[in-house]
This record gives structure tokens, C-alpha cells and sequence, in this order.
């Protein structure tokens, strides 16, 4: 297995450095010189976010200062002719992008609700109303799991309910259906729980952040209205998937949960921003402060109080962080430099349906982070199913682009390796690779359908596209 | 890499007892024996590149030095502090287990003849604080640990989604 990673790293870099170094020699007649420079970044980061030869945030890192050396108004090799370069400082800004700010604030809450045991707290009490009988219970695990997942990662999510689940499963015979359904519906509802909110998982970021710089500014609550009563449908669906392929052998289950929530100064204090932090996102159009100014309310208050330390600031998850900001930078210089235009250019789509369009955007999304990470997948999709979206030989809205290329990244269940939340529920021992295939097919493709079929017509209604 | 737990008793019967009961670990880590504490401390010296000591469950009575100064050596300045420390031993006296708890940071006392579940409640709790304190991917241990102790961790350790 090690020696697996190490051939497929060492291989991964050579044809890294091959495939970016191909747009050096090969000269594509109607791309312009930018565009060249801009293909071959685009090219290594594919092969680099597809085999995993470097870390996932050392690819963003190195799109960030390629972008600047090649392509900005600080190129080495100076400004191609005809060319309006960008600011150099425009890459860079990409890591204090606003919906970098927004993520931060959403880590802060998360890290702190974790350092007090809010979200397990939380988990417990919200979980005592559906009673022992094991479908309603693992019906109130999903949409607690859901729930908090909408506003922490999804992967720490998972941790925090596998952490819950786990004993009550352990207390079950060995070899009951309801173990593998207990263990694998918490991966299931933070993936999909994920799609939610604008915050809930990074390739939603990466949508927001490109829409926003093509001129469609999605509030928190937009994005949620959008996304909300489909994760709801797609939760049932898999709940009723889960019963079905794991038919509950016992009448109750021993849940046993108890919750002490901390009433300490700071706990306290915690509690009551993240309240208002929340409540702030979820008002904007009540007191039209943007979601990204609202999120420094966490980070200045919980700072300054001392809740939150300066180890605390060392254990976020920066490199989440870059490796959004990597995908803000991509986009940047994909739709600066013109690639897009001519990638599109090259795409066969005169005459194609929306409604193909919009299935493929999705469909591309699924398959592709069903291998490699959703927030790659979504770095790499999003700048061209947008310039798709706006190209005058389709009719598709770019906000339903971007958010059905962020939800069928996030639809990307079937494997281990597929999100960092199944890897997690089949490293418990508990869950089976086909288990994980079979549901995980299920509601990928049963996503893929209400997100394709019934979203557009919804969205359309409501006047968001 | 690889964990290693080391168990030190010269009585081979007791030794195999031991190392029967400690089976259920051998998914997550080697189990080396020694039958002295100078003997002990060679294969804490031979360990591989790869592997580290995570828990050594020495007795006391043993031929040359006692486990307790074994124990002591380990907590030394040379040595790596995160080792977890058990005493199996029927013989220990006050001024000996004292001395264990002080200065070699002793986690656990157990007493023989011992029960052995208990011993492997005290194993995995163990095993699992010293992963979730040392390993930065804790996911190979989930099924085999104790995943309450390790899924906070996996929280603190784990790729973007």
C-alpha cells in the first residue's frame, strides 16, 4: 500500500510537469498567448488534484504563484502583447476572498462548538424526541447529522456523530443489519447535509465565489432555499433506502445518551455568538449585511474574549482554506486569460437541451469526485460550467451550473475513497465496501435526478434563476 | 508505522499467558517479549526505522535490574515520553510502586494473577490515547481501538471534503 503511494506520487509529478509543460511547445492556433500560459496551470493542477502527488492545498498553492508569475502584471517573462493582465495582488487576495472570511467564521463556530462539546451536546438532546425504535432513531441521526453538517465540515461531522452512533450500535449483536445502517447513515446525511448551505462544504464556496465574480451575488438564504427542501428529499430517499437494505431485526434500540451542556463563561459566550452569528446569516435580507461581513463576528468576538486561543487560531484548518483559495485563483485566471472561452470553443454544444446540459454539468461533477476530492472537482468544473452556462449557443442560467456542479460534487458517495466522511464510517470496520457502493448509488443517482429534474422548474418559480 | 508492544517477564508461563491475552492486538501492533529488563532494553534500542514503542507491560520482579527501574530508564531523558507504562507484578512493594507512579510515570498498576479482560480494557484504552496523542491518520485504527477516543482526533486530522 505504501509503496503503491509512492508509485503513484512519483508518477503523478512527472506527468504533472509533462502535461503543464506540453502548452510551452505546442502552439494551439486560436489560443492566445495568456491562454497558453493559463493552459498549462490549468493542465498541471488537473493531473495534480487527480493523482494526489502533492497535497491537495500544495496544488492550490502552486496554481496561486504560478498564476502570478505567469499570467499577472508581475509575469517573469513579462505581459503578453495585447493581454490586460490582472494585479498579481488579485491571486493573492484569493486567500482572504469573502468567501474565505465566510468559511473562517463557519470554523470558528465549529472548532469552538468541538472544544466545548456543543455539537455532541446538541446531537444528544435534539436525538431523545425520536424515541428507540430503530428506523425513527435513524431517521433523527440523519437529520441532526444533516443539520450540523450545514454548518461544520462534513468530515467533522461524522467524527462527532460516529461518536454518538457507534455505542449504541456496539450494544446490538454482531452481524444485525441495523449496525451497518447505523454506521453508514451518518456519512450519507453529512454529504448530503453538506449541500445546505453556503458554508456547509467547500465546493459550494468555490460556486459562490465564481458566480459572485461573473455578477450573481447568492445570499446565505438564497443559497439555502435554493439547496434546503432537495436535501430534504434526497435524506428521505436514503433514509428509506437505508430500512430497506438493512431491515431492522430488533424492536429497540439502547440508546442511553445523556447531555451536560457547559455553563462556563466562556461556553456561554460561545453559545450566544454563534447564535447570533447564525441568525445574522440567515436575516440578511431583513438587515442586508452580506454573509461574509456577518462571519467576522465570530472570529473578532471569540478572539477577543480569549474563548477562542491563539492555539485554537493554529488548529484551524487552514489548508481547507487554500485549497478553496486555490480554486477562487484558478477561476480568476481560467476567466481572465480567456481559456474558458476557448475550452468551451471546443465543446460540441449547438443544439444541446438545457436539460442535457444541466444533467451533464451534474453528472461530470458525480463522477469525477466519486474518485478524486469534491473540492478539486469543484475547482476545476466550476470556471468552465459557468463560461458553458453563459456561451450564447446554450440557454442554461450560470447559477444553476454552479450550484448543480457544487451539488453532484457533493452527490459523490459510493466509495471510501470517494468523501472524507465514507472513509472515515468504513475505517470503523463497520460498513462494507459494497454496502457503501449499493447506497451510495442509490442516492447519487436519486440526487442527481431531483436536483436535474425538479430543482430547475422550483428555482425558476421562486424567481432565483 | 508500526507500534510495538513490549512485554518484559521472565516466568514463561506467565509471559505466555500474557501474550495470549494481548492476541487481540496484534491487527494494530508487533508484540515483542523479553525476559529481562537489559534484554528489554536492546530491543527498545533494535526497534526499526519504522516502528515505535507505544506500551510496555513490564513485571517487577525480574532477573539483574527490577521493572521498575526498567520503567524509570524508559521516562529518561533519552527516551521517548509517550510510551504508556503498566505494571503486572504480585511482588511490587509501597516504596517500588510509588516510585513507578513518580518517576516513571506509571498508567496503569495491575495486579497478578489478573483478569484477562480487564487487561484488555486496560490495553485498548491505552493504545488508543497513545494514537490519538502520536498518529497523525488514525483511520487503520478505528475498527480495532477504541473509536470514542480516536474519532476526536480523526476530527482534528483529516483531508478537506
Amino acid at each position: 500500500m505504501e509503496h503503491q503511494t509512492r508509485t503513484r506520487r512519483r508518477y503523478g509529478a512527472v506527468l504533472a510537469l509533462v502535461a503543464g509543460a506540453v502548452p510551452w511547445f505546442v502552439t494551439i492556433g486560436d489560443l492566445s498567448e495568456a491562454g497558453h500560459r493559463q493552459l498549462s496551470i490549468f493542465l498541471l493542477a488537473v493531473v495534480l488534484w487527480v493523482t494526489e502527488a502533492v497535497p491537495l492545498h500544495a496544488t492550490a498553492a502552486c496554481i496561486i504563484g504560478l498564476q502570478v508569475i505567469l499570467v499577472s502584471d508581475q509575469a517573469i517573462f513579462g505581459v503578453p502583447a495585447g493581454f490586460e493582465a490582472p494585479p498579481y495582488a488579485e491571486f493573492y487576495g484569493a486567500l482572504a476572498d469573502p468567501v474565505i472570511i465566510l468559511f473562517l467564521g463557519g470554523f470558528f463556530l465549529a472548532d469552538a462548538a468541538a472544544k466545548f462539546d456543543l455539537d455532541r451536546n446538541l446531537a444528544r438532546v435534539l436525538l431523545t424526541p425520536f424515541g428507540d425504535r430503530p428506523s425513527r432513531l435513524i431517521l433523527g441521526i440523519m437529520v441532526i447529522t444533516a443539520v450540523l453538517s450545514m454548518f461544520m465540515s462534513n468530515t467533522a461531522t461524522t467524527a462527532t456523530m460516529l461518536a454518538v452512533v457507534l455505542p449504541v450500535a456496539g450494544r446490538l449483536p454482531p452481524g444485525d443489519p441495523t449496525r451497518v445502517a447505523l454506521a453508514l447513515c451518518v456519512p450519507v446525511a453529512a454529504n448530503v447535509g453538506g449541500i445546505g448551505t453556503p458554508v456547509g462544504t467547500p465546493p459550494n464556496a468555490v460556486a459562490i465565489s465564481a458566480l459572485s465574480s461573473a455578477g450573481y451575488d447568492l445570499t446565505f438564504l438564497d443559497w439555502m432555499v435554493l439547496a434546503v427542501p432537495f436535501v430534504v428529499i434526497i435524506l428521505i430517499a436514503a433514509w428509506l433506502v437505508l430500512c430497506r437494505f438493512f431491515p431492522a431485526e430488533v424492536d429497540t434500540l439502547d440508546v442511553r445518551i445523556e447531555s451536560v451542556f457547559d455553563r462556563s463563561r466562556n461556553a456561554t459566550i460561545l453559545y450566544v455568538t454563534a447564535g447570533a452569528t447564525i441568525a445574522g446569516w440567515l436575516t440578511e435580507p431583513l438587515h442586508g449585511v452580506p454573509a461574509a461581513v456577518v462571519a467576522f463576528l465570530p472570529i473578532a468576538v471569540l478572539l477577543t474574549t480569549r474563548v477562542f486561543t491563539a492555539d485554537d487560531l493554529r488548529r484551524v484548518q487552514w489548508h481547507v482554506l487554500w485549497l478553496v483559495a486555490g480554486g477562487i485563483a484558478l477561476g480568476d485566471g481560467v476567466v481572465s486569460t480567456g481559456l474558458d472561452e476557448w475550452f468551451v470553443g471546443l465543446l460540441p454544444l449547438d443544439d444541446l437541451p438545457a436539460l442535457a446540459l444541466a444533467a451533464v454539468l451534474a453528472s461530470v461533477a458525480l463522477v469525477a469526485s466519486t474518485v478524486i476530492s469534491n473540492s478539486a472537482t469543484a475547482n476545476l468544473l466550476v470556471p468552465i460550467g459557468l463560461t458553458v452556462a453563459a456561451s450564447a449557443a446554450v440557454a442554461i442560467d450560470p447559477v444553476l451550473a454552479g450550484v448543480l456542479i457544487a451539488v453532484g460534487c457533493s452527490l459523490a458517495m459510493m466509495l471510501p475513497v470517494s468523501t472524507p466522511p465514507n472513509a472515515v464510517a468504513y475505517a470503523t470496520g463497520s460498513v462494507k465496501t459494497t454496502d457503501m457502493a449499493a447506497v451510495g448509488a442509490v442516492v447519487g443517482v436519486v440526487g442527481l435526478l431531483v436536483f436535474v429534474l425538479l430543482a430547475p422548474p422550483v428555482w425558476e418559480a421562486l424567481g432565483l434563476l | 508505522m508500526k507500534l510495538v508492544i513490549l512485554v518484559v517477564e521472565d516466568d514463561p508461563p506467565v509471559r505466555d499467558a500474557l501474550v495470549a491475552d494481548l492476541a487481540p492486538f496484534g491487527a494494530v501492533a508487533r508484540i515483542e517479549v523479553a525476559e529481562s529488563a537489559e534484554e528489554a532494553s536492546e530491543l527498545v534500542a533494535d526497534l526499526g526505522r519504522d516502528e515505535r514503542l507505544a506500551l510496555v507491560l513490564a513485571d517487577h520482579r525480574l532477573p539483574g535490574r527490577s521493572g521498575v527501574d526498567f520503567l524509570v530508564g524508559l521516562s529518561g531523558s533519552m527516551a521517548d515520553p509517550a510510551v504508556r507504562k503498566v505494571l503486572v507484578t504480585g511482588q511490587a512493594d509501597h516504596a517500588d510502586t510509588i516510585r513507578a507512579v513518580n518517576d516513571a510515570g506509571l498508567d496503569h498498576y495491575i495486579a497478578k494473577p489478573w483478569d484477562p479482560d480487564d487487561l484488555a480494557t486496560v490495553v485498548r484504552d491505552l493504545l488508543s490515547r497513545w494514537v490519538a496523542d502520536q498518529v497523525d491518520d488514525v483511520l487503520p485504527y478505528l475498527a480495532h481501538l477504541d473509536s470514542e477516543i480516536l474519532l476526536p482526533a480523526v476530527r482534528r486530522h483529516t483531508d478537506p471534503d
